[in-house]
């Protein structure tokens, strides 16, 4: 099959292209991306669906590549989740970057 | 999977072991700011009302009880009671819920292996994955190395795995997209006549249930 | 279930490639399979992805095309298959 990078097509659907050799390493689940994942799906629960899986992929196709590609799973999965959250007006993206300054002085007073 | 990886842990490590005064850089450190950003959505979401703290609790224990080895019980059981195999095979969500795994809306398919064909289970476009009887994907799966090239070459990916596929087998790769989640029955390996269920469940692996390994009696 | 497809069928990928949200790989628009089975009927994906409620439902099935149908330069025996899952609305008769 011709690899030619055809514009219409999603960065996310690489199916057939070849991105090299396989890294079998497995590492474990951080905890906060155990946090994260369990928020997601928190929202997404039946009777809940503030946030639904279907809506998460749409969010990765629409990050842009650049950040797709910088971001690993669990980073992506959590950018995707604010993205949503932010469409659905739960909160600015304002309100969110001053909390996780705040949080960030937190976590920084509290190693003191 | 290097090109997703990076070296995020280890600079956050080091930020840890060394610096005492650690500072968030939110610039900087991708790894912190997406664990910042984890933390600030979940205080936001619990002051206007959106998550209780309990919910959250229930959704935190319930990530942390998925693992493999409860897809490893349902394959030794499949493996020993021909009856519970074919209720599998026909309809994975009710056999499933017989031995007390609710494997949710996405309707799990299984699949199995058997002396002509190997089964290899990707998702192309994102990373879908029998969470509940598989647990979390390992990296790999996710890697855009491993969606990219087992559906197109999947017998030289299985063999990177170490797996080789004689020519006349057949190898059957499951693009699982949407609704459908797949786990493979493995087959039973030679030499395991006699073995309990427990010891069963033992030899099959993560690997042996997404397809690209096959369990060995040693 | 009100699909439109038995097991058996030979399908064709509709080749398409609107913008949005879409749960059909781009290498298999386009090409000739055959219905493995009917998987059952789900809310549409394209629409949950948007907020909607993705009714009515869509028909979904699994469809087993051969390798070397796919992939030009295939480098496996001919009875290799990819089993893909794919909603009705992206399949037409062949």
């Amino acid at each position: 099959m011709a690899e030619t990078d055809d514009p219409r097509r999603g960065y996310h659907d690489i199916g057939g292209k070849d991105y090299g050799a396989i890294d079998p390493e497995v590492t474990e689940m951080k905890p906060w991306e155990r946090q994260s994942t369990a928020i997601s799906n928190a929202l997404g629960a039946a009777g809940r669906h503030i946030y639904v899986t279907d809506e998460s992929r749409r969010a990765r196709e629409q990050m842009g590549e650049p950040l797709y590609s910088d971001l690993d799973y669990y980073e992506r999965s959590t950018e995707s989740m604010k993205m949503i959250l932010v469409e659905k007006g739960l909160f600015t993206e304002e309100e969110l970057e001053t909390r996780m300054k705040e949080i960030g002085q937190r976590m920084a007073e509290a190693r003191k | 999977m290097a090109e997703e990886r990076e070296t995020h842990d280890h600079d956050h490590d080091h930020d840890h072991d060394h610096d005492l005064t650690f500072q968030p850089n939110i610039e900087d450190s991708e790894a912190g700011r997406y664990e910042l950003m984890t933390y600030a959505i979940r205080e936001l979401l619990m002051e206007k009302g959106h998550l209780a703290p309990d919910e959250l609790r229930a959704a935190q224990e319930k990530v942390e009880s998925l693992q493999h080895s409860d897809g490893a019980k349902v394959i030794a059981k499949a493996w020993t009671d021909a009856d519970f195999k074919n209720r599998l095979l026909e309809d994975g969500n009710a056999a499933l819920a017989e031995v007390g795994v609710d494997a949710g809306a996405a309707k799990m398919t299984v699949v199995e292996n058997t002396d002509d064909v190997q089964n290899v289970v990707v998702c192309t476009l994102c990373s879908c994955y029998p969470r509940a009887v598989l647990g979390m994907p390992p990296d790999w799966y996710r890697s855009k190395s491993y969606r990219s090239r087992v559906v197109i070459e999947p017998r030289q990916v299985l063999a990177e795995f170490g797996t080789d596929v004689p020519d006349d087998m057949t190898v059957r790769v499951h693009d699982s997209l949407a609704d459908l989640r797949y786990l493979v029955i493995p087959r039973r390996p030679a030499g395991t006549d006699g073995w309990t269920e427990e010891q069963l469940a033992a030899i099959v692996t993560r690997d042996t249930m997404v397809g690209v390994a096959n369990p060995t009696a040693s | 279930m009100s699909g439109n497809f038995a097991p058996g069928d030979t399908v064709q990928v509709i080749s398409t490639h609107p913008p949005g949200h879409r749960r059909t790989p781009y290498y298999i628009r386009g090409k000739v399979g055959e219905i493995e089975r009917v998987c059952g009927d789900f809310r549409n994906p394209e629409e949950l992805a948007y907020g909607f409620d993705g009714l009515p439902k869509k028909t979904l099935y699994r469809v087993r095309f051969k390798q070397t149908d796919v992939w030009a330069d295939y480098a496996g025996p001919e009875s290799d298959t990819v089993d893909v899952d794919i909603y009705e609305h992206w399949l037409l008769p062949a």
